[in-house]
């Protein structure tokens, strides 16, 4: 450990660490201590290219790189001297100098860091009058992203993330000096899994993703906190939200999970939230087998009505329920007390599976796997023979990933059940065969709890509300729980209540809910 | 393959003298474009599969220093000085006569491919301006006549 004073006041820091570094780990940078930077980054290699993060050193006769200067034991450090300040106005005025003038119509207007340090540290008039450099503008560098070069300051940041991250090295610094640029090589196209994220972590408006730009000013969302719900790593994402709507995700830092990134896949993900094949009506198939939109609690009654009849034609042991690894620990956990006290003794978990890569990308792709599997259920491969084979009256079904090839391979061995109540987000084909729909809550629609891969216990909170009349699976289950009069239901569900009672139901959730997870997750006991 | 086996040895050999094996990229780069005339992506690919890097890593230094060339050149490298003692000396007007004596600007090669004409930032001769610089040869205290005579001389 050394001893840092920065503005006075003295820290601990961890030996080998460079002041940027130091900051960083103590949670200060640009949150009590501010020294604005643009090359460095928490996650890659240390550039010292862009020069504003100079601060001034006792014993150096001139200003350091915050960025690049390991902190020596008992080193006084000062962020907030005139040297510094005037040093600050000097490096934005040169960074200035080509930058076009184009707030107005840029993307990144808002988030922008030139921005930002422009208004903060920069002199407000430019002193030059010879033409900014002409360079090449809305360049299509890939499936992904546009670039701008005129609006680059050449932080290097894209070109390292390449390089380091998912290690493609598509971009590269060409030429020299005044004249240099960044470009892909002729022929390649900035195009990796990871791509989006240059996005990110440009400090301007130089790269933006096609799919984001020009949907919205970003002063209008409200960055809302929340996970990428598309595999069981459970990237930590802001879910960018306006009008009820979310228009992106961008990935929040969590150095347990993702550090300060995204797959590309993941982040599109959002677009499931409010898409249109979300599932809205609920519905009763007729006597003539036609699907009926009704009301909700029309549908749950029934759903309860039929299947009271099938138990007392045929009795609790044809019924089974399957759950998605969608469904969330507090779902999952009221699912478990209804299968209890209704008797039902054939459950299981569905997880449909794809690739998987060494960064992020894990081969489950629902974000609960891990919490089902905590929580007792067990895969569902040898019940969906058994349903197959015919074996099972009665289904439960949450989420469709049942159909996928690896358990059913489609609706159709359904179609002779006595009963099927379905509750899920979207359209599938599970909708020819159900004889109940219950639309249900997303993620982003709700208070709940997932463990991802690595068995650490993240959460969701309700950013935006359906349009339509949903509700979280837990919530469905305890009314339905309810109209089938079961013990112990009564078609409340407070999701808080269930959430403490996880570690009940399961030793590893012990002193784990919802309010302790936080934003940046907790490890189920004997996963830390 | 662009780079003859001879060459590939020494590479290997300059390659051991440093600690990371990308400090002789410089090395290496000069060794081939004695050869080739210039690196061609065919040759930025080969210079990258020795040395296990991405080729964009190699056209990187490539564009970023003046003496090596991404594009062929002409038979001989005419660079003329243009920085603040050559200009004060007349190496602008100069560089404007020989442009107009060879029928082509600063950074083009002539149709016959014999010259390629250039101007540099500075050759650290400044006692001795305005001059110019024929491949590895110095050409010093010139005037337009002179610089001509020079350039009508090369084959």
């Amino acid at each position: 450990m050394a001893k840092l004073t920065i503005d006075g006041v003295e820290y601990e820091v961890k030996d080998g660490r460079t002041i940027l570094q130091a900051l960083d780990d103590l949670g200060l940078l640009m949150n009590g201590v501010d020294v604005p930077h643009y090359c460095w980054h928490p996650k890659l290699t240390i550039d010292g290219s862009c020069r504003l993060c100079q601060v001034e050193v006792e014993g150096f006769p001139k200003l350091q790189i915050g960025c690049n200067t390991p902190v020596k034991d008992g080193m006084v450090v000062h962020t907030k001297s005139e040297r510094v300040k005037h040093a600050r106005e000097g490096v934005m005025e040169f960074l200035l100098l080509n930058h076009p003038l184009d707030c107005p119509i840029c993307d990144q207007a808002g988030e922008c860091k030139l921005q930002d340090y422009a208004f903060e540290y920069g002199v407000k008039h430019a002193r030059t009058e010879e033409p900014r450099r002409a360079l090449k503008k809305n360049v299509d560098l890939g499936p992904t992203i546009k670039f701008d070069q005129e609006r680059c300051i050449l932080c290097r940041r894209c070109v390292r993330f390449c390089r380091e991250v998912p290690k493609t090295g598509e971009l590269a610094v060409f030429n020299r000096g005044d004249h240099s640029v960044i470009e892909t090589v002729p022929g390649m196209q900035l195009d990796n899994p990871y791509s989006m994220n240059v996005a990110d972590i440009c400090p301007v408006g130089a790269l933006t993703t096609k799919d984001f730009r020009f949907k919205i000013r970003v002063w209008f969302l409200e960055e809302a906190p929340g996970i990428c719900t598309g595999c069981s790593n459970g990237c930590n994402v802001y879910l960018g939200v306006a009008n009820n709507k979310v228009y992106r995700y961008v990935p929040r830092r969590n150095d347990s999970v993702n550090d300060t990134w995204i797959c590309d896949v993941g982040r599109m993900t959002y677009e499931e939230i409010g898409a249109p094949d979300r599932l809205k009506l609920p519905a009763v198939r007729s006597d003539s087998g036609v699907l009926e939109a009704v009301p909700f609690a029309k549908a749950i009654d029934a759903a309860a009505a039929r299947l009271r009849s099938l138990v007392e034609r045929k009795g609790a042991g044809v019924l089974a329920a399957v759950a998605s690894a969608h469904a969330s620990n507090e779902d999952l956990l009221v699912l478990a007390r209804f299968l209890d006290a209704y008797g039902i003794r054939h459950s299981g978990v569905t997880v449909r599976r794809g690739d998987s890569d060494d960064l992020l990308v894990k081969a489950e792709k629902a974000a609960n796997a891990e919490g089902a599997r905590t929580l007792g259920f067990e895969e569902a491969g040898p019940l969906a023979k058994q349903i197959a084979g015919g074996g099972i009256d009665g289904l439960i079904v949450l989420g469709h990933d049942l159909l996928d090839p690896a358990y059913l391979g489609g609706e159709r061995t359904l179609a002779k059940l006595d009963t099927v109540i379905v509750l899920d987000t979207h359209v599938s084909a599970l909708e020819r065969v159900a004889h109940v729909i219950l639309p249900v809550r997303h993620a982003a629609e709700k208070d709940a709890t997932y463990v991802n891969h690595a068995g650490r216990v993240q959460r969701s909170w309700p950013v935006v509300e359906p349009s339509f009349e949903a509700y979280a699976d837990g919530e469905v289950i305890s009314r339905l729980g309810a109209a089938l009069g079961l013990p112990g239901f009564d078609g409340k569900f407070d999701v808080r209540e269930v959430s403490r009672s996880l570690g009940a139901a399961a030793a590893a959730f012990r002193g784990i809910d919802l309010e302790s997870v936080g934003e940046q997750g907790i490890p189920l006991a004997g996963k830390g | 393959m662009v780079i003859s086996d001879a060459a590939r040895e020494k590479i290997r050999a300059e390659m051991a003298k440093y600690p990371k094996p990308e400090g002789a990229l410089l090395a290496a780069l000069h060794l081939v474009q004695k050869q080739t005339g210039h690196i061609s992506g065919e040759t930025a690919q080969e210079i990258a599969d020795l040395f296990g890097i991405h080729p964009i890593r190699v056209m990187e230094v490539v564009t970023f220093y003046n003496m090596f060339y991404d594009e062929p050149q002409g038979r001989h490298h005419v660079h003329v000085c243009t920085n603040l003692p050559c200009s004060l000396r007349g190496a602008r007007e100069l560089l404007r006569g020989l442009e107009a004596h060879l029928g082509i600007e600063a950074g083009e090669t002539t149709k016959d491919g014999r010259v390629t004409l250039a101007h540099e930032e500075c050759l650290g001769a400044c006692g001795y301006a305005p001059m110019l610089r024929v491949d590895e040869t110095y050409h010093e205290n010139l005037d337009l006549a002179a610089a001509k005579r020079i350039l009508d001389e090369l084959e």
